[in-house]
């Protein structure tokens, strides 16, 4: 059957299930049109059927006879919308730009055929894109991008635009894990448990079955990897998948958190030898603490905590209702959702090395992890992660589809890659824990903060360490304070570290705790966080949001009576600075270029514009003479993308190896000084190699030790958000209408990126206050809403204005004078929702997140 | 599999293979990506009649049955004459999807319960036994329980059809009302009557009513592209200050869409004062029978009804920015 395919006539098979989408990644290899939900929901994979976008995913093959179709490749990066996706960085990781793209062009087109060169309305472009998703949160640079272009101010080239990379991603032309195939490449599938608890007596099947299971063959979660095969198609792979047989003793679960405490309950880790297989959702060093069955805990992070218990108890025992606030708030899981899902390539060469393609965001980390596992030495892993797909968390370690993929292409003999689908990543991808936080707070005559009590409970699966009422001994002073932190293990997928681990869920107690006692002593909410807070960074964030007219002009708490209320909240958050000291960036001039080097990764958050601009700016060379090669190993030291940690160390060491390359130029020609113009230089240095590195810090580190690689360094970040919201008290909905979120991260690297990066962690945390909910089934432990249908992200529409503020003075002791700020811009999020919501109804949200039926509930009780 | 070229070679092809009629491909092609359903699709020929939109000498208006949902939501003779269906066919889902998906196969989709669309779980709907979501999570489930099966029925254009009484063809079995196209709701294992090699070739809407005014809304938590909590549709005609037509149908809410007559006797021969409207809303919720996740669909039934009558009729409640 025949079909046009970006202007080439080619041929489509008419296998009646066979979809649009395979046949032009597998086939035709056009893998700029991208796979996530498979069901229609994303539109990554949205391409033009005679002019009309449509998602490929739910396009018969058969039905493109005799089409035209166009995909992202064809555009050629000369439409004026990927000109404009590029000039206002409408993108992050870019796995969504493509899909984004064609539908942004057909309706640029349309628009301006219509209505001529005019600005359409958010509301227009919020009513076309309705069918995109885009986890890392790109929309506002995608709204001004679809209204620049409608309104022709990109219908020539542009300057360089702020994300170096940023065009590859636009064209399709960027390749990730799951887009690089290999001659001979298999396809691998990973078989999964299919019951909550059992041990596995014994896999048959396949004879090339590569094992996936722990030591003790016992599975733990309805999901777990159990074994892998692989074959020549995806099909064939899974067809392999179901023929093998997997024997189980099942044994009794607890698979509802509600239920775990109970007596009879089953436990997940009976003995002290298999607590010390639980995998951890925190960063870093897991803080030792006793078990009690299911519960593993207190960790305590006290203050004076006896103080602040007796205190609490004496003031519950006179009836205080005005100084002393008690609640409990709750939050369900939430699932980093990347749109690429794990994904691992791997393959090994002659001389017996490990070729791994690996979607990650711990490059060095995943590397040195695969060597110790298949006993290799460190140089014979050679991974790329050369774009990533989002990451949030979910991708620091070695994970399931890595080990799949190199044990399978082992057997084989032959590449093999391990792409989960959305159903595993929902399932196996890890989330942030569930939490319950039990809160109260202690009010002195003076409206001094006089005691804290927090205990969180950490819904984590099988995962413990879920840390969040620890977070709360590092804000408000140095009042009495008892923080305990507890897990409740159960039979169901493991949390992972995501985003701010902790960060989020005790905003939601702590800063709503903050905003009742300051609603109840009749103290405006950013006064008394400003009375409390001896944080001079925050201060300032304090006094500009003060004074927006946002703030000042908000209606009074609970004022408000018709159908729909508006609101405006605040809330503040800190976060650690976290740094790698060992980071390296090396810099060799090719060809009169400076290509940078680390074995560091870019999953969005922008590494690889950072370093170029640093780079370019201390050699004072144009964009196009520095060129940024990360995501390899065989390189320098690199730091993992987590904790915030990325920027504030790379920054400086680019900027040091930037230093010492003028400095060799100068040595090579020495009667030019080193002032003259490098790129002259660059011409004679072929070969010239420096490296440089991350300085340490004046007044050295707050924890001197390294964990993990990373040190924490001096000084919190902090962030301070206000934000509006309308409530229709009628349908339950609530609608976020603006943020200014007000961050204190030192100085910015690449402004325009710090600045996509934040608007992506306030829609982070709008999906967690208004919509993302992980549910597993009560009696099975099988996670339900496992497809982007059922697990709700934000979309274009949802989104209001946002407006970030960068404070930046205060991290002057830190080479560089910028650390890291990807999480703190997240944290405060729902807080200030659902203080916002409390203003706008008088009706305090208790439950994340906030659904329609729980408000409805709310304002009727 | 050669494609088939007529209605009767394809009811052949699912007879003889048990192969799944496909119009669109939005609900075959997930299911099967899905693992939900493993049999063939066979692609419903793309015979003209059962495409367009075609006005008809007694004044109703045929649609073929794989006319595009976007391709009537979009029709400006439809937007005139028919609101309640164009505007309800404009709300669901996303633009490519309401590109991809067809009229006929939006009415005969298979229902979203989370429970039935997942591989680890066998219930009534896919010939096991038994309905994990009444013992599990059924927060989205119905607040009507007509029978075994508690998912909710997923077409939204099936309730603006309701409201306005429309017939359906169906190859070689004739002209049914539409509310014959799902019954009482009783039977688990299906979201519509049809055998699976009967193929519905057409709608046909009544003539237009002058006068008609119309609106639809749902119930989400997101600003769009999300299956709704409850949805609802309401066709009035107010002639001197009295309503004289009523069509109003709601889903989301059992089984099977469904036409809410209780509504609309409470309207008819009225004024649409905002006291009579609340009246007429509330009836809405006298079938309810709510499980325990979903009581609060009783209110939000009553409230999404009287949403849309108040649009209907012109008395919307005053917004946040006039009320500020």
């Amino acid at each position: 059957m025949d079909v046009t395919v970006n202007g080439s006539a080619r041929q489509v098979g008419s296998e009646p299930d066979a979809t649009a989408v395979q046949f032009l990644r597998e086939t035709l290899g056009l893998t700029g049109t991208k796979l996530v939900c498979g069901a229609g929901v994303c539109g990554a994979c949205t391409v033009h059927v005679d002019g009309v976008p449509k998602v490929a995913c739910l396009t018969p093959a058969a039905a493109l006879e005799g089409t035209s179709v166009t995909t992202v490749e064809g555009l050629r990066g000369k439409h004026p919308v990927q000109r404009a996706f590029a000039a206002h960085d409408a993108l992050q990781c870019g796995y969504c730009t493509p899909g984004f793209v064609m539908e942004a062009s057909s309706f640029v087109d349309r628009w301006r055929a219509e209505h001529g060169d005019t600005t359409p309305s958010r509301a227009d472009i919020a009513a076309a894109l309705a069918g995109h998703l885009c986890r890392c949160g790109a929309y506002e640079g995608i709204y001004a991008a679809v209204a620049a272009a409608c309104a022709g101010a990109h219908d020539t080239d542009d300057a360089p635009p702020p994300r170096v990379e940023a065009m590859q991603k636009i064209t399709g032309q960027a390749l990730y894990t799951t887009d690089v195939h290999p001659a001979g490449l298999l396809d691998g599938v990973i078989v999964r448990s299919r019951h909550a608890h059992a041990r596995v007596r014994s896999v048959t099947g396949d004879d090339k079955l590569v094992d996936l299971l722990p030591g003790d063959r016992t599975v733990r979660y309805v999901g777990q990897p159990i074994a892998a095969v692989a074959a020549e198609t995806l099909a064939a792979a899974e067809a392999a998948a179901e023929r093998v047989r997997v024997e189980y003793e099942v044994l009794p679960a607890t698979v509802d958190p509600g239920l775990a405490e109970l007596p009879d309950s089953p436990v997940v880790y009976p003995t002290k030898e298999e607590r010390k297989q639980a995998p951890a959702s925190a960063e870093g060093l897991l803080i030792p603490a006793k078990w009690n069955g299911n519960v593993r805990g207190p960790v305590r992070m006290n203050w004076h905590g006896g103080l602040a218990l007796k205190r609490i108890e004496q003031a519950r025992a006179q009836g205080e209702s005005r100084r002393l606030v008690e609640a409990t708030f709750t939050a369900e899981p939430q699932v980093h959702t990347p749109l690429e899902p794990h994904a691992c390539l791997a393959s090994w060469d002659s001389g017996g090395d490990l070729h791994l393609w690996v979607s990650t965001q711990a490059l060095a980390e995943v590397a040195e992890r695969a060597a110790e596992r298949f006993r290799l030495r460190p140089e014979q892993v050679h991974a790329s992660a050369v774009h990533v797909g989002g990451g949030f968390g979910s991708k620091l370690s070695l994970t399931s589809d890595v080990v799949a993929a190199a044990e399978l292409a082992r057997v084989h003999a032959a590449p093999v890659r391990v792409v989960l689908n959305r159903a595993e990543e929902f399932t196996d991808g890890g989330h942030r824990p569930g939490t319950r936080a039990d809160i109260a707070m202690l009010t002195d005559d003076n409206g001094n903060l006089a005691a804290l009590t927090l205990d969180v409970h950490g819904d984590g699966g099988v995962s413990v360490g879920s840390g969040v009422a620890s977070l709360a001994r590092f804000i408000y002073g140095n009042a009495p304070r008892r923080l305990r932190d507890f897990d409740i293990v159960t039979h169901r997928p493991p949390a992972t570290p995501f985003r701010g681990p902790g960060g989020p869920p005790l905003a939601w107690a702590l800063e709503q705790t903050v905003d009742e006692t300051a609603h109840r002593r009749g103290e405006d909410p950013i006064a008394l966080r400003r009375r409390w807070d001896g944080n001079s960074k925050r201060r300032a964030l304090y006094d500009v949001a003060a004074a927006l007219p946002l703030w000042t002009q908000r209606p009074a708490v609970g004022s408000q009576t018709g159908r729909f209320r508006r609101g405006v909240g605040v809330a503040a958050a800190n976060w650690m600075y976290f740094l790698d000291p060992s980071t390296q960036v090396e810099l060799t001039v090719e060809e009169g270029i400076v290509v940078a080097r680390s074995a560091t990764q870019d999953m969005g958050q922008g590494a690889r514009s950072v370093i170029a601009d640093v780079i370019a700016a201390e050699l004072g060379l144009a964009p196009d003479r520095v060129r940024v090669d990360i995501g390899r190993t065989g390189t320098v030291h690199g730091p993992t993308s987590g904790g915030s940690r990325t920027t504030t160390s790379i920054a400086p060491a680019a900027r040091d190896a930037a230093a010492r390359l003028r400095s060799a130029l100068a040595a090579k020609a020495p009667g030019q000084g080193t002032g003259g113009a490098v790129e002259k230089l660059l011409a004679d240095a072929e070969g010239l190699r420096v490296v440089g590195k991350r300085r340490r810090d004046r007044l050295g580190y707050a924890a001197p030790v390294r964990v993990g690689g990373v040190i924490i360094g001096r000084g919190f970040t902090g962030a301070v958000h206000v934000t509006e919201v309308e409530v229709d008290t009628r349908l339950g909905h609530t609608r976020v209408t603006r943020v200014w979120g007000g961050i204190a991260a030192g100085r910015l690297y690449s402004p325009a990126l710090a600045l996509g990066q934040c608007q992506g962690g306030v829609i982070q945390g709008i999906g967690y206050a208004l919509y993302e909910e992980r549910v597993t089934d009560p009696l099975t432990g099988v996670v339900l809403s496992d497809n982007l249908e059922d697990y709700r992200i934000p979309g274009i529409g949802d989104i209001p204005e946002i407006d970030i503020h960068f404070h930046e003075e205060g991290f002057d002791h830190v080479d560089g004078g910028g650390v890291g700020l990807g999480e703190v811009c997240t944290l405060p999020v729902a807080a200030s929702v659902g203080n916002a919501v409390h203003a706008a109804t008088g009706w305090r949200p208790h439950h994340l997140p906030i659904r329609p039926d729980r408000l409805l509930e709310g304002l009727r009780a | 599999m050669n494609q088939p070229l007529t209605l009767d070679e394809a009811a052949a092809v699912v007879l003889d293979s048990g192969a799944e009629l496909r119009a669109g491909g939005t609900d075959t092609t997930a299911r099967r990506r899905g693992g939900v359903t493993r049999s063939a699709a066979v692609q419903i020929p793309l015979l003209p009649a059962l495409h367009g939109i075609t006005r008809q000498a007694d004044g109703t208006t045929r649609i073929g049955a794989l006319t595009g949902v976007a391709e009537l939501s979009d029709d400006a003779g439809l937007q005139a004459d028919y609101p309640a269906l164009t505007r309800t066919a404009g709300a669901l889902a996303t633009p490519q999807i309401r590109t991809a998906g067809t009229l006929g196969g939006n009415l005969l989709q298979h229902n979203r319960c989370w429970y039935y669309r997942n591989p680890h779980f066998s219930c009534y709907r896919d010939g096991g036994e038994g309905c994990p979501a009444r013992t599990g999570i059924h927060l989205h489930a119905a607040v009507i329980d007509q029978g075994p099966c508690i998912a909710p029925h997923p077409s939204s254009i099936a309730i603006a059809l309701l409201s306005y009484d429309a017939r359906i063809d169906v190859h070689e079995l004739g002209t049914l009302n539409v509310a014959d196209l799902y019954g009482d709701g009783s039977d688990p294992t299906r979201d519509h009557l049809l055998a699976p090699q009967q193929i519905l070739t057409a709608v046909t809407l009544p003539a237009p009513l002058p006068g008609e005014r119309a609106a639809y809304n749902r119930a989400i938590s997101r600003a769009g592209a999300e299956w709704p909590l409850v949805e609802a549709v309401a066709r009035v005609r107010v002639s001197d200050g009295i309503v004289t037509a009523a069509g109003v149908a709601a889903g989301g809410i059992a089984h099977t869409p469904l036409r809410l007559p209780e509504v609309e006797d409470a309207l008819l021969g009225r004024e649409p004062t905002p006291e009579i409207l609340f009246t007429a809303a509330t009836a809405a919720t006298e079938r309810c029978s709510p499980l325990p996740q979903t009581r609060y669909k009783v209110e939000l039934l009553r409230d999404t009804v009287l949403d849309v009558l108040e649009k209907a009729v012109g008395v919307e409640a005053p917004t946040g920015a006039e009320n500020a």
